[in-house]
């Protein structure tokens, strides 16, 4: 499907499809704006200010994740383990921050550090799978057993608490407005910059067809590794947030959120192939899980059905998406 | 002086050699063509020049000096643009994006110039304007283009390499009159800027228009560089054919008919799908027809719409005078075709699993097979194997422990459990050795002798002179010579492939 011969439609095609073409993310938008009414009117409470910032303070994790796992996406590759260096990123600076004493200085410091480890997770990641020529999603699923290791070694019981100062910033009020809005701002800030840069068409073009990107000269191994850079740093901003969150460490938290970012990154709109990935659609993918989530508790499903209504609302859902968006490829 | 010089470069696949000997030189201010049938090696020379191919030996200078070409990266920096026959885009990437991929210009050192890249593209989407067709501009993405639309587009991208050496492996194949005619204007401007470069094309009145001097390939060894305005198409061909091709070793060794009036095993009228239109002919039983022509003309397409594996859009088939539509391979084997393949990877062998279960799968479709016991699935599969001379350790090996050739033996075997009516031969000795080659040959025949129509596309020539009774040419799609007789020979079947489509 990544061969330039294929056919993605004739052209002078309808409005629709040129506008699906150009904002892939405009399904999962509908689909989040939709599931916001139903929220609404099951439990007209959760439209408020504070469910919403409720439920951006408890996504943002999963939105940055989701959105870690698109860079990768877009070279055709795929992170199983971005869970986990989330799960590592997390046990280590609430370790370090405790270490060192729980003051602003000490968070920050751990905070750089976390990014760090991020991005050596990525770095690990990208050696593997593109100069050892592993195939991404075996060799991811073994580093991410790697890290969730390397985690249980630095905090082999879940439960060491964060320390005030940062989970309070966290889940507080800045001038009035709650603090995660700014992170939003400044995820939404960067993924505008992160757009404009060589290395977000390089990885599309990868992902696209990896051999005409070698043809054309493109450093295509450079350019994965880039990707899965990208992927460790998001993974760390992730950590960061669901850090703030929950406001303590946890050697396992991140595994079960990998394979949710996968469907986030599809729900949003991106061909898991790659060549054809958007930022502002994984977002709204995330967002989505969470709203399905909120959902199936508003409607009032019984606990042990919950699990099961879930599935089936994210099946649907990814089929709703996916059936609009091959629409705009096909 | 010369602008590019390569010497005695060759290159491996594994066993099959695809380059030889490969000599080249290239002046500046010349349009240098390359001329070679079919896996002459060509694109292999090209590839190799242009750095995604590395070489296994030779040597190559630019400007006389010996260089070292490591991979596309390399040879953009030592001045080489590439059109590759396959093309080499981005379908979701748009057209200008494409065009500037490998040096996408930057500001501030982290963010692409927009700006600078639309300018850039723009200079050489222009040089194009009204010959591009409906819907193409700077925005469009390359996956929506047609198929001209995108070959345009990879000229626009090696243009845009500005190399003072330029190479274009079969860049006019989908592009039509008007399109041809500004890029020839377009090369002969570039010419007289003194770049060197590399074109080929397997149209004769092109050649002949645009070409400075021409480079001879056969097999994978460089034979001649002629000037154009000296010689004729004629001598080229003649120097692409070898010099036996008026030899009666180059005729066909092949039954010119078959005797008797035997019934049609298969008629095809006016069939038309993608990739072939109008063909029309008969197959007689105990025929072999063979089809020729350059590599992706149609032949391939045809056989696999026979066979119901891509669609037919009008046009009629009988087999055994019954009328047949070809809806699935499923009904096409009930029908009694049989298709083989030369990419066997794909469309043949069951990797990783045992020689019995390749070579039966047929015989449960044709005989509506539940349950087998093996022992008497043995008693069918071996003779059918032996009939091949197919060698093996056990039934129940795995099929991927056979060398090529015995792997395409398993697979044709799989068809000889029940007797097919019409068999299909789609270059059917891709990447075997010459023993299980003649092998093949020798039993095809003697299907044929059996009452078997066979239809037999081999982009070898000398498989088609020597196993077919007669040989239809292809070029473009639709059939464009019938050779018959003592017509069979090499000459002419080249001289058809390379008229002017």
């Amino acid at each position: 499907m990544t061969s330039t011969t294929t056919d993605i439609g004739a052209s002078g095609a309808g409005g629709l499809r040129s506008w699906l073409q150009r904002y892939p993310f405009l399904p999962a938008l509908v689909i989040v704006i939709a599931l916001l009414a139903l929220n609404g009117i099951f439990s007209p409470n959760s439209l408020s200010f504070r469910s919403i910032t409720g439920l951006f303070s408890t996504y943002m994790a999963l939105i940055m994740l989701a959105i870690a796992q698109t860079y990768v996406v877009s070279a055709g590759d795929i992170d199983l383990s971005a869970g986990a260096t989330l799960s590592l990123v997390n046990v280590a600076i609430v370790v370090l921050m405790e270490r060192w004493g729980g003051g602003a200085g000490a968070v920050l410091l751990a905070l750089a550090l976390g990014v760090l480890i991020g991005l050596a997770c990525g770095l690990v990641n990208g050696i593997v799978v593109t100069a050892l020529r592993l195939q991404a999603i075996v060799a991811t699923f073994a580093t991410s057993i790697f890290f969730t290791g390397l985690a249980l070694y630095v905090m082999p019981v879940a439960g060491t608490p964060a320390p005030a100062i940062f989970w309070r910033t966290y889940g507080g009020r800045l001038l009035g407005v709650p603090f995660v809005f700014y992170v939003l701002a400044a995820l939404a800030l960067l993924l505008f910059l992160l757009s404009r840069t060589r290395i977000v068409t390089e990885l599309l073009a990868v992902g696209d067809d990896q051999q005409a990107a070698y043809q054309t000269g493109l450093p295509v191994v450079a350019v994965r590794i880039k990707g899965y850079l990208l992927c460790g740093l998001f993974s760390a901003l992730a950590a960061f947030c669901l850090t703030g969150d929950t406001a303590s460490g946890d050697p396992l938290v991140g595994g079960k959120m990998t394979l949710y970012s996968v469907a986030a990154v599809v729900l949003g709109g991106s061909a898991l192939a790659g060549g054809w990935t958007t930022v502002v659609g994984s977002l709204l993918g995330a967002l989505t899980i969470g709203l399905v989530n909120s959902l199936v508790f508003f409607i009032g499903t019984p606990s042990e059905w919950q699990n099961f209504v879930q599935g089936l609302a994210i099946l649907f859902v990814l089929m709703a998406g996916v059936l609009a968006g091959r629409r705009a490829r096909a | 002086m010369s602008k590019l010089r390569l010497n005695g470069v060759s290159k491996a696949y594994g066993a099959t050699l695809a380059l030889r000997r490969g000599d080249l030189e290239i002046a500046a201010g010349e349009v240098h063509v390359l001329m070679g049938s079919n896996g002459s090696g060509k694109s292999t020379l090209c590839k190799i020049i242009a750095g995604s191919v590395r070489p296994d030996g030779g040597q190559l200078l630019i400007n006389d000096k010996p260089v070292a070409i490591s991979g596309p990266q390399a040879a953009r920096a030592a001045g080489i643009g590439i059109f590759y026959q396959e093309l080499s885009l981005a379908s979701h990437r748009s057209v200008e994006e494409n065009i500037c991929l490998s040096a996408l210009p930057r500001k501030a050192g982290l963010f692409i110039d927009r700006a600078v890249l639309k300018a850039r593209a723009q200079r050489y989407i222009a040089l194009f304007t009204d010959v591009a067709g409906e819907g193409f501009h700077a925005e469009a993405l390359v996956g929506n283009l047609r198929a001209d639309q995108r070959q345009l587009v990879e000229i626009m991208k090696a243009l845009a390499s500005e190399a003072p050496i330029l190479i274009f492996d079969e860049p006019t194949s989908a592009l039509d009159r008007a399109q041809v005619d500004r890029f020839f204007e377009i090369l002969r401007g570039l010419k007289a800027q003194g770049r060197g470069i590399i074109f080929i094309s397997h149209r004769m009145d092109e050649i002949t228009a645009i070409g400075d001097r021409v480079t001879i390939i056969r097999d994978g060894e460089t034979i001649d560089t002629l000037k154009l305005s000296e010689t004729d198409p004629g001598t080229v061909i003649r120097l692409m054919v070898g010099g036996s091709s008026d030899m009666p070793a180059a005729r066909s060794s092949a039954p010119a008919a078959v005797t008797g009036e035997a019934e049609a095993a298969i008629s095809v009228r006016n069939l038309s799908g993608k990739g072939f239109r109008n063909v029309n002919f008969d197959v007689a039983r105990g025929e072999i027809l063979g089809l020729g022509g350059l590599h992706g003309q149609g032949q391939s397409a045809l056989l696999r719409a026979i066979f119901g594996a891509s669609p037919v859009a009008s046009g009629e088939l009988t087999i055994g005078g019954e009328r047949y539509d070809a809806k699935s391979p499923r009904d096409a084997i009930r029908r009694g075709c049989a298709y083989v393949s030369g990419d066997r990877g794909r469309d043949g062998v069951i990797s990783g699993r045992p020689i019995i279960e390749n070579v039966t799968p047929i015989h449960y479709l044709r005989d509506r097979l539940m349950i087998a016991r093996p022992s008497r699935l043995r008693d069918k599969a071996m003779p059918a194997l032996e009939a091949m001379h197919t060698k093996f350790a056990s039934l129940f090996h795995p099929i991927n422990s056979l060398s090529g050739g015995n792997q395409q033996k398993v697979i044709i075997a799989r068809w000889l459990i029940d007797r097919p009516d019409v068999l299909l031969l789609d270059d059917p000795t891709k990447g075997i050795d010459l023993q299980a080659k003649s092998d093949l040959f020798a039993l095809i025949r003697q299907l044929a002798a059996e009452g078997l129509g066979i239809l037999l596309y081999s982009s070898e020539d000398a498989e088609l002179l020597g196993n077919a009774n007669r040989i239809l040419v292809f070029n473009g799609g639709s059939v464009t010579r019938e050779l018959t007789g003592d017509d069979r020979t090499r000459y002419n079947l080249y001289q058809a492939a390379y008229e002017a489509a």
